[in-house]
């Protein structure tokens, strides 16, 4: 049994908890003493953990990269060599065609973190080449 | 926030605004428990009654949509009763007179009919406001989600800058961020107009400072908002739209609006941990790692940055975030390779001068380290503006009032009620993850619920927990009747993470124009009785498991 740190991933509290884990399994959530929620823990950060687990309840997890090779394509599950080809031709072919700036990048406010984010708004600058770049903040 | 949280409990008052802790932020509902406990007066406005309004000396219950003038009617007592700090606003703050002069048209009796309350009991919350040795404001979405929103947020920062609540332990403004790193996202710069730590695009010298950085000249002209897609896609300017972690096909206001939308793309690129509806229009997936599958930094709605660290490993073949945007650029020509997070962070905090001396190390296990930290010994902000000192040019806090305008689509015959869209404690946003987990699942499950006033509801012949129809211009969607005497009569409440009862297909894409957020807090909408009770049970149970078997499908399938 091992129980690692984390910041529970439900709101803007920043609620430490530690994840209790046994043969690569969530088994428990436990408060810890961080700084804003003093030992304190919600219904969400005592219960909200069992989807590591792949519960499969409401919605599958997207486990391998998947292309649609026209619009009217299923999803095709292919090796990320050729997802990355795919997405880089047709954002390189957009961009060529109709300027940077008709690329449009989103952020995440939730799960990825922080230096995710980081990288995201530098590939949108650097490499697409625009300021075409907001997040979730809205909503 | 201007201040911690923690720092709420320090509060002599608390202004709670359009925020609904309780459901929305439960650990910092302790915290104004906490504040109770220590003595501390609570004025509550808002048009239900929430938890904290049980608990509170003084629950306003104003009008849905009324936010502005409620706010002017404070400041204007509290100027023209002389209860401001007359040394505080002469020293430290610009833009008095004409802040002045509008609160001036807001006495509290001549906004009774606009806010349904009584002249006396706004007086009386201005006094207890403008009286406390320590006064903090928090408000939510009750005060952002509307057309006016901005002009609240500076009207409420305004009543701070009048009582010299800035600058101290246990004072301040409080908007509690929604989701978990809604902070974060904004500090690394995922905002159109400004790099990481709040560094405009359009200032030659610190784009300098990035070009140099990266390595490429980069655009000083400002991107566009999300919330603009729409109209870019429509005028056939947006192309490509690449979706990172959010679920916009349930989380955006007019849904029809934003599906369409989608359609029109020559390409969508949709990077996440599950299959969502919004996946179901990508043209490219990229299966990321998930929270409690990697590390990294988030930042607290109080400016707190806090690591977190990996618990388990992912079983497919899926890569953090960070490393698929590096192949992906690596691949158009750019190489981009990083060993780590802590790599990536050390990048960030040497071009963000706000973060500069915020190491792994600092903030290693428990520890919690805010924003603004310019040095390695500097130990990070409690709460800003100490001496004073605001972060505008001339560094002095600057008042501007706004006149009140209502929302939009007002409730006429066809659609006579107000619908307000809002969060209940067990699931969270678009409920991928919440409606993943077992517990969660089992508290509350589709289609959600509409609350009502018990009036309203018997006016329509509908019993509690009845399946209804809720219409608007934009959608119809089913839903359960939730006879709720804390919900004022004429409005109507439902949830937004409901993929069935899908409040968002109602919602008016109408937005503040400063902030471009939608007024999620105010359509109008019709609810309707449902003979075939049988029928309708059957119809959220059908329409649910086909969602859930479509959604499998492409996974299983591809």
């Amino acid at each position: 049994m091992k129980k690692s740190i984390v910041v529970c991933p439900y709101c803007g509290t920043g609620c430490k908890l530690k994840l209790v884990v046994e043969n690569n399994k969530v088994i428990a959530a436990e408060p810890a003493m961080g700084r804003t929620n003093e030992g304190q823990l919600c219904l969400k950060g005592y219960y909200g953990w069992d989807f590591l687990n792949d519960t499969n309840l409401l919605t599958p997890r997207l486990k391998q990269p998947m292309i649609r090779r026209t619009r009217e394509s299923a999803l095709e599950a292919v090796s990320w060599d050729e997802a990355i080809q795919f997405a880089s031709d047709k954002l390189m072919a957009i961009k060529k065609q109709y300027g940077p700036d008709a690329i449009m990048t989103t952020g995440s406010a939730r799960g990825p973190g922080n230096e995710a984010n980081y990288v995201m708004q530098k590939f949108a600058r650097a490499v697409i080449g625009t300021n075409n770049v907001d997040h979730c903040a809205r909503v | 926030m201007s201040n911690a949280i923690t720092e709420i409990q320090q509060a002599k008052c608390l202004l709670i605004f359009g925020y609904n802790a309780a459901d929305s932020h439960p650990v910092v509902a302790r915290h104004i428990l906490k504040a109770r406990a220590n003595g501390a007066k609570i004025i509550v406005c808002d048009p239900r009654k929430i938890e904290s309004a049980r608990i509170a000396d003084q629950w306003l219950p104003l009008n849905n949509g009324s936010n502005m003038a409620l706010v002017n009617a404070i400041a204007n007592v509290i100027i023209e009763e002389d209860l401001y700090d007359k040394a505080f606003v002469q020293n430290n703050t610009e833009g008095f007179d004409a802040f002045r002069e509008i609160a001036s048209h807001y006495t509290p009796e001549s906004v009774e009919q606009v806010t349904g309350l009584k002249a006396a009991d706004i007086r009386l919350a201005a006094r207890t406001y403008a009286a406390a040795s320590e006064a903090m404001i928090l408000w939510g979405m009750g005060v952002t989600q509307y057309g006016q929103a901005v002009d609240v947020v500076r009207g409420l920062a305004g009543l701070a800058l009048l009582t010299g609540n800035f600058g101290r332990p246990g004072v301040g403004c409080g908007p509690v961020r929604g989701q978990n790193n809604v902070q974060g996202t904004c500090d690394m710069g995922m905002l159109p107009h400004q790099f990481p730590g709040y560094q405009s695009v359009a200032d030659d010298v610190i784009r300098d400072k990035f070009e140099k950085a990266w390595g490429v000249t980069l655009s000083g002209t400002p991107g566009y908002r999300l919330t603009e897609v729409g109209h870019k896609a429509d005028e056939g300017i947006c192309k490509a739209f690449y979706i990172f972690g959010e679920d916009p096909a349930q989380t955006e206001a007019d849904l029809a609006a934003m599906r369409a939308t989608m359609r029109k793309m020559e390409l969508v690129i949709v990077q996440d941990i599950f299959m969502t509806q919004t996946a179901e229009f990508a043209d490219v997936i990229f299966p990321a790692t998930s929270w409690g599958e990697h590390e990294g930094v988030y930042s607290s709605a109080d400016r707190g940055f806090q690591r977190f660290y990996k618990a388990v490993n992912p079983s497919g073949d899926v890569k953090p975030d960070w490393e698929i945007f590096s192949l992906l650029a690596t691949r158009m020509g750019y190489p981009m390779s990083y060993s780590n997070t802590e790599e990536i962070w050390d990048e960030l905090r040497a071009l963000a001068p706000l973060y500069a001396g915020v190491t792994y190390e600092k903030m290693a296990d428990l520890k919690s380290v805010q924003w603004p930290c310019p040095t390695e010994d500097h130990p990070g902000t409690s709460y800003l503006f100490e001496g004073n000192k605001f972060s505008t040019p001339s560094g002095k806090g600057i008042f501007i009032g706004a006149e009140w305008r209502p929302p939009l689509e007002q409730p006429d015959s066809d659609y006579p009620l107000v619908l307000s869209t809002v969060r209940e404690v067990g699931h969270y946003s678009c409920r991928s993850m919440t409606g993943n987990c077992s517990a969660l699942q089992t508290l509350a499950d589709e289609p959600g619920y509409v609350q009502m006033h018990p009036d309203d509801a018997k006016a329509l012949g509908i019993d509690d927990q009845q399946l209804v129809w809720v219409s608007s211009r934009r959608g119809k969607v089913i839903s359960r009747a939730n006879y709720n005497d804390r919900v004022n009569k004429g409005v109507v409440y439902m949830t937004y993470q409901w993929w069935i009862g899908a409040c968002n297909e109602l919602t008016i894409e109408h937005v503040d124009p400063i902030s471009s957020t939608p007024e999620f807090k105010y359509c109008a909408v019709k609810v309707e009785h449902i003979d075939d009770q049988a029928w309708a049970e059957n119809y959220v149970q059908t329409e649910y498991s086909s969602l859930k078997a479509r959604l499998k499908s492409h996974v299983a399938n591809a």
